[in-house]
């Protein structure tokens, strides 16, 4: 959790002040939209928060639904 | 200016972190928190039907000191066998720690012993453990004890001082006789999972010998399955081994020419091809073996260094090659177990009528018949041309 | 607009292609678990179906020269079409490279560190795909004939090695999985290293000469096979009908290399090489993914996403699947489904589009 934070803390200090500098602010947006969304994620998977897996959904679309799938030995 | 105490801010801080990341390994064990395993022996508790598993732990200390340099002294053990029981192997080893202190450290064991009575129930579900566990090798030597495990293990050897490295040692120098052979954890797992080959382990016993006890090889224990059914003799796996083509050296004894003595061979090569047909729905396996040898002892006052002695002498032992070779096919058959994996030769060249023998296949094995050819070469005469003894007469 | 400055030359687009194709060597144990002792079948048929579509890449690249694939998608369908198409583009991204990330993760704590916690070992791998992915493509593309090597040496060496535990007629009989399984094995052979070169159209705009781009893509792919078949061929000899029930066949054929009983233990060497190809092979990944996204947002420099997005891949690699049972049952299915589409009818089509409607015209430079 702590170390959580201060990689993310580190993140933000390698990226953030160049941007601005720079004033990129299009990139700035995209980072920090980013930056919040992974963060939520670590923070969610530190927590044990389930995090929905994507791959499971397919499977199910694709395998259970669109009925498409390789016979089981 | 700011710059710069900005990049020496993000410097310490990944400084700091670093702290945490590089402290060292996380899963480093230490070589004296290490119970270094270079045997394990499995059994069934009598009393309580568990698993009763063996562990020679090596005794680092002891091992270090030279035998009979004082200090020690010469009863001083350099190995520590230390038992655990469980349900299974795997609870059998965990509980083990409760005699060391130390998770078992189980990537250097040479040889797995399984007792006998494991063998008669089975042994596919006491191996999974073995091929499972990610410290452990497909290169251990697998054995079957002739009765306990745990004794084969508590066997103190003469000149090694690990019972369990003189084991590994008695079987891999399998060579000098082919009287049996050494099979790793690999290759049984293969047998077992092989719809007709039946797998073999090398059977290892102790006998007594006044104060001391001595571990010898007597042959190989045949499976059925995983069950064992049955054993095969020092002269029967030789049997296997020509057809295998796995026969290293060894000796071959056949009477002389004139029948006075023996001539006593030495097996220099021996190479051995087997190919299977299926002749009007009937399995015919052909082998054809060429081996040399070299006349390495006669205990007769012949000449046996001459060509008729020499044709007389290929032929006696290409007769007990092939005597060796049906002793062992009879026996296989007797056991109903396909050692030779004549079964898995078929599947290989004969995929389509494969499918007809196979859900039959403990019928048919025994109706195989066997073609033997064999060719006997003797190389050379050693160190000598004629015997030492006094010219005979009219010679 | 091009996202990347940097430029490579031919030569090291042959490595680049032959160091992603080796990374996948640790993945034909997928397609071993089906096919058995016949996986060496399904490398070479996959390579031979994997071909044309791999030419429609590079016919692709070499038409819209200069253009990575989110370009050209916006150039061919349209704004909101392409915008569609490159979004599934990115999607197949994330998760192929999850799947890399996770793979090397599963590698490590089950044979080299097993106490290790598991998402340490991605995060520490990710970072690693970061640093590298934002030194640029130069820099990759510069290093890339020594991953090839490494791919190269370390199978043919453990071949030889294990030569005297080889049996060869474990190949034998030569027919024998049923042809549903072979089709199966050999698609995930074409999804998974072949297909997975899609993500090439990434990278080659940024070619500097295309003109013999076909023939040096086409001999990196073949140097990348050759390391596949040899270490299937390795696998199915020494380990035969018992390759099919290890969780890695490749680690546990170079387990049994006891040369003398001296020359033993060389996990390290698969574990080293293993996880340096896998490494390169996610940096192009992590390339790609970063490349496109910012691409598609109209940014002027990726940077700023690389450690967000390597955050985002670590926790996804780290929950997509729940065990290495749950990644090779849903890889062997949907895992490969899904990305059918993008990997073999997209390229051909937006081929056939682009011919027909004359693209790119040579006036426009515009993309984005």
């Amino acid at each position: 959790m702590i170390f959580l934070i201060m990689i993310y803390i580190v993140i933000f200090l390698l990226n953030v002040p160049g941007l601005i500098n720079r004033k990129e602010w299009r990139e700035l947006t995209v980072f920090l939209v980013l930056y919040i969304i992974a963060f939520i994620m670590g923070l969610m998977y530190t927590l044990d928060v389930p995090i929905p897996s994507p791959m499971e959904g397919l499977q199910y679309l694709i395998a259970e639904v669109l009925g498409i799938k390789y016979p089981k030995n | 200016m700011r710059k710069k105490i900005n990049i020496l801010a993000t410097e310490l801080i990944l400084c700091f972190l670093m702290l945490f990341m590089l402290s060292g390994c996380t899963g480093g064990r230490e070589i004296n928190d290490l119970e270094i395993v270079i045997g394990m022996g499995i059994d069934k508790d009598k009393d309580t039907g568990k698993i009763l598993l063996t562990a020679q732990v090596v005794k680092e200390g002891e091992l270090g000191k030279l035998s009979g340099s004082g200090g020690g002294g010469a009863d001083a053990k350099a190995f520590w066998n230390v038992s655990g029981t469980g349900n299974s192997v795997f609870e059998a080893v965990r509980q083990i720690t409760h005699k060391t202190g130390n998770r078992l450290f189980v990537s250097h064991n040479h040889a797995v012993i399984f007792g006998n009575d494991l063998a008669t129930e089975g042994l596919q579900k006491y191996i999974d453990f073995f091929l499972r566990a990610h410290e452990m090798r497909p290169t251990a030597m697998i054995l079957i004890a002739e009765n306990r495990a745990s004794d084969v293990m508590d066997a103190k050897p003469e000149t090694e001082k690990l019972p369990a490295m003189n084991i590994a040692k008695l079987v891999k120098a399998y060579g000098f006789t082919s009287h049996f052979y050494k099979v790793n954890m690999k290759e049984f797992a293969s047998c077992l999972m092989s719809e007709t080959k039946s797998p073999l382990a090398p059977l290892v016993g102790v006998s007594q010998d006044k104060d001391s006890e001595d571990i010898y090889v007597s042959g190989m224990a045949v499976f059925k399955k995983d069950k064992i059914v049955g054993k095969l003799n020092e002269h029967e796996t030789r049997g296997l081994l020509w057809v295998l083509g796995e026969v290293k050296s060894g000796v071959l004894i056949v009477s002389s020419p004139n029948k006075e003595g023996n001539a006593v061979l030495e097996i220099l090569e021996a190479k051995s091809k087997v190919k299977p047909e299926i002749k009007e729905g009937k399995i015919v396996i052909n082998v054809r073996i060429n081996a040399e040898t070299s006349l390495s002892e006669q205990t007769t006052s012949e000449n046996l260094a001459t060509i008729e002695a020499f044709e007389k002498m290929q032929d006696a032992q290409a007769e007990i090659i092939r005597h060796e070779i049906m002793m062992t096919f009879d026996k296989s058959k007797e056991l109903n177990a396909d050692i030779f994996g004549f079964g898995e030769m078929i599947r290989k060249k004969y995929g389509k009528e494969w499918k007809d023998f196979k859900d039959n296949w403990d019928e048919i094995y025994s109706t195989i018949k066997l073609n033997i050819d064999i060719d006997v070469k003797i190389q050379k005469t050693d160190l000598l041309k004629k015997p030492a003894a006094q010219k005979e007469e009219g010679k | 607009m091009n996202i990347e400055k940097g430029k490579i030359c031919n030569m090291q687009l042959l490595f680049l292609i032959a160091s992603f194709v080796q990374g996948s060597v640790l993945l034909i144990d997928f397609t071993v678990g089906i096919t058995e002792h016949q996986t060496w079948m399904v490398i070479l048929a996959g390579l031979v179906i994997a071909i044309p579509f791999f030419l429609s890449y590079i016919t692709l690249a070499k038409r819209f020269k200069g253009m990575n694939v989110v370009q050209i998608n916006d150039m061919v369908y349209g704004r909101f079409l392409g915008k569609v198409i490159s979004v599934y583009y990115i999607f197949f991204l994330m998760m192929t490279l999850s799947f890399n990330i996770r793979d090397v993760g599963e590698l490590h704590i089950t044979f080299l560190m097993p106490d290790t916690p598991f998402i340490f070992l991605l995060a520490v791998f990710a970072a690693t795909c970061a640093y590298a992915v934002a030194k640029g493509l130069e820099v990759l593309a510069r290093i890339s004939h020594l991953f090839a090597i490494v791919g190269i040496v370390v199978p043919i060496s453990t071949f030889i090695l294990l030569v005297d535990q080889m049996n060869f007629s474990n190949f034998l009989p030569l027919f024998e999985v049923p042809f549903i399984k072979m089709f199966h094995g050999t698609h995930i052979m074409l999804s998974i290293p072949f297909g997975e070169t899609i993500v090439f159209l990434m990278i080659m705009g940024s070619l500097d000469d295309t003109e013999h781009m076909a023939r040096n893509a086409l001999i990196g792919l073949l140097i990348g096979t050759t390391s596949l078949l040899v270490v299937s061929i390795r696998n199915t000899a020494v380990l035969g009908n018992t390759q099919a029930i290890w969780t890695s066949p490749s680690f546990q054929s170079i387990r049994l290399i006891d040369i003398g009983t001296i020359l033993t233990r060389m996990d390290f060497l698969i574990g080293i090489a293993q996880t340096v190809l896998i490494f390169f092979k996610c940096c192009i990944f992590f390339y790609a993914l970063v490349t496109a996204v910012s691409q598609l947002l109209g940014l002027k420099s990726y940077s700023p996403l690389v450690l967000p997005l390597a955050g985002i891949e670590v926790i996804i690699a780290a929950t997509v699947f729940q065990s290495p049972v749950d990644h090779a049952s849903i890889t062997q299915d949907a895992g490969i489904m899904y990305s059918v589409p993008l990997m073999f009818l997209i390229p051909p089509l937006t081929l056939l589009i682009a011919k027909i409607r004359g693209l790119p015209r040579p006036e426009r430079g515009k993309g984005a």
